[in-house]
């Protein structure tokens, strides 16, 4: 297991592995915050959508999937191809981005605000960070576009694909298990 | 199929699809479960869109430590 083994820039992996430990910490605090409180917990986290979070999780996986199109395009040396696939990826992002827009709105119109309960603490603190991430994806991947150089995809792919792993792993806690 | 890519993504759907389908689900096994799929996802984007399956070691790295703080997300779950 040498580091010339990993694809890509090593400040790429570096960044992967430092935002994975962040959301890990905020969902392992999150989780033991709920100890105190499992009821509360259980009765805040049953007011969320899960339907639109599962729709979103859809959304970004195919995202993803253009992501890496997009990088095996400039890889091979097909610009149009890998420019089409950084913009279906960012599109992927915008759609995720005006998902979660609605989600918000409903949350804020049914009462649900930050300080509303620590579940919704942690919720807003979590998904808006995350999706803060998603936002400078969508513009990372924009600006790779307009100079497809193999390198420049793939760290961008790399940041996108970053993104889709951190909400896999911060979906089940936050939304399922309840 | 032939396109890696396009089966990695259709692995991925399959396990939002098997998760949408359990969420509905309570208890100790359902919440282990969810989190078995989540693992199974995060291991689908490391190894297959960010291309730790060509980096031997590498993707172990990765998924050995996500699988054991899943293990701890589970156990505070599982404690309420």
């Amino acid at each position: 297991m040498d580091l010339e083994d990993l694809p890509g820039e090593l400040i790429m992996w570096i960044l992967i592995g430092s935002e994975i430990l962040v959301f890990a910490a905020g969902i392992t605090a999150m989780s033991a915050m709920r100890l105190t409180d499992p009821t509360g917990f259980a009765d805040a986290q049953a007011m969320l959508d899960g339907r639109m979070a599962a729709l979103n999780t859809v959304v970004l996986v195919t995202s993803g999937l253009f992501a890496a199109r997009a990088e095996r395009a400039a890889a091979g040396g097909d610009r149009r191809g890998a420019r089409r696939g950084l913009m279906l990826a960012a599109l992927g992002g915008a759609v995720f981005l005006a998902v979660k827009g609605v989600e918000y709105a409903h949350d804020l119109s049914a009462g649900i605000g930050i300080d509303a309960h620590p579940f919704f603490t942690f919720y807003f603190l979590l998904t808006g960070f995350h999706a803060a991430h998603v936002a400078a994806g969508v513009v990372l991947l924009a600006t790779v576009a307009i100079r497809t150089t193999p390198d420049a995809v793939q760290a961008g792919a790399m940041f996108w694909h970053m993104v889709d792993l951190v909400w896999v792993l911060i979906l089940p806690p936050i939304y399922l298990l309840g | 199929m032939r396109d890696r890519l396009t089966l990695n993504w259709l692995i991925l759907i399959a396990l939002v699809a098997v998760t949408a389908a359990l969420s509905t689900q309570d208890g100790r096994i359902a919440a282990a479960a969810l989190l078995v799929l989540a693992w199974a996802k995060a291991r689908a984007i490391l190894g297959g869109f960010l291309h730790l399956d060509r980096a031997p070691g590498w993707l172990a790295a990765f998924v050995v430590p996500l699988g054991l703080w899943m293990g701890l997300v589970w156990a505070l779950a599982a404690v309420r």
